[in-house]
């Protein structure tokens, strides 16, 4: 048998795998999305997420990323830097380990009257919606 | 000849297939369980979960933002909140009339919030939720309830 003639059986697996993997990866979330209306959007997760115990984070959080970024980028400041305050607090971009030292450094760059650790334990449980 | 394509196109087939699960699986998976936990919420939380983030950038200026940051937040919130959402709209005046430091603007902010939920029209109530906003503020002004709500207007000269 050629290497030629191995290739043509072999290549049409090899396709329909690359194939596959790629509509699900990417074509069938798009359709499940446009077909399941508006209420599982990314700021439904990201609000779902910021409703929950900030004490108990879930495994879920690590698939937050891009949802975080689309609700992100339509803000202008200061409610952008505001958002990004509340995702180092929560800990929502790093499984729900609260990001203390990028906290204060935006709270300070906003200017706020108190940055100090305290102020922002407490804010994890107060900016829940 | 049919028969033999059939038995060709097989192979590659159940290879599609499995590759199209394992695909949506490994991209998917918490985004399934996300859709999952929020298609068991009622339809009136499903929809409030959308404002989210809006109400967690404002809870978060309320609690530690300045006076002006605070007072940028609720007229941006008045301007986007729809007369409809009523108890958000109140519990913006609310916020309102905390931080403002002169008696008639907390009378005519009080009285907003009332025209927008009918049940803080109750003195007790209004002052329970005043009460709420007040504990959920870490910095002045907005600590303490107003003047107005503990002794109601003060006498007119």
């Amino acid at each position: 048998m050629t290497r030629a003639h191995s290739f043509g059986l072999v290549w049409p697996y090899l396709a329909a795998a690359a194939l596959g993997y790629l509509l699900g990866s990417v074509a069938v979330p798009v359709l499940a999305a446009l077909s399941g209306g508006g209420s599982n959007t990314p700021h439904a997760r990201v609000g779902f997420v910021l409703r929950e115990d900030p004490h108990a984070p879930s495994p879920e959080w690590t698939a937050l990323d891009t949802d975080l970024q689309a609700v992100r980028a339509p803000l202008a400041a200061p409610q952008r830097d505001v958002f990004d305050l509340v995702v180092a607090v929560r800990g929502l971009d790093n499984g729900g380990n609260s990001d203390w030292s990028r906290a204060e450094q935006i709270c300070r760059a906003l200017t706020w009257p108190r940055c100090d650790r305290d102020a922002l334990s407490q804010l994890k449980e107060l900016s829940r919606p | 000849m049919s028969s033999t394509l059939a038995k060709r196109a097989l192979g590659p087939l159940s290879i599609l297939v499995l590759a199209l699960l394992l695909g949506y699986a490994r991209a998917n998976g918490p985004r399934a369980r996300f859709a999952q936990a929020i298609a068991a919420l009622s339809d009136t939380e499903r929809t409030a979960l959308g404002a989210g983030p809006g109400i967690a950038i404002a809870n978060a200026i309320w609690a530690l933002g300045s006076e002006d940051a605070v007072r940028q937040m609720l007229r941006s919130e008045l301007d986007s909140l729809p007369e409809t959402e009523g108890s958000a709209r109140a519990r913006v005046f609310v916020r309102f009339g905390i931080i403002d430091s002169n008696p008639d603007g907390q009378a005519a902010v009080f009285f907003q919030a009332c025209a927008s939920d009918p049940s803080l029209c109750d003195r007790a109530r209004l002052i329970t939720a005043a009460e709420r906003e007040t504990h959920a503020r870490l910095v002045e002004p907005g600590q303490h309830l107003p003047l107005y709500l503990l002794s109601g207007h003060p006498p007119l000269p």
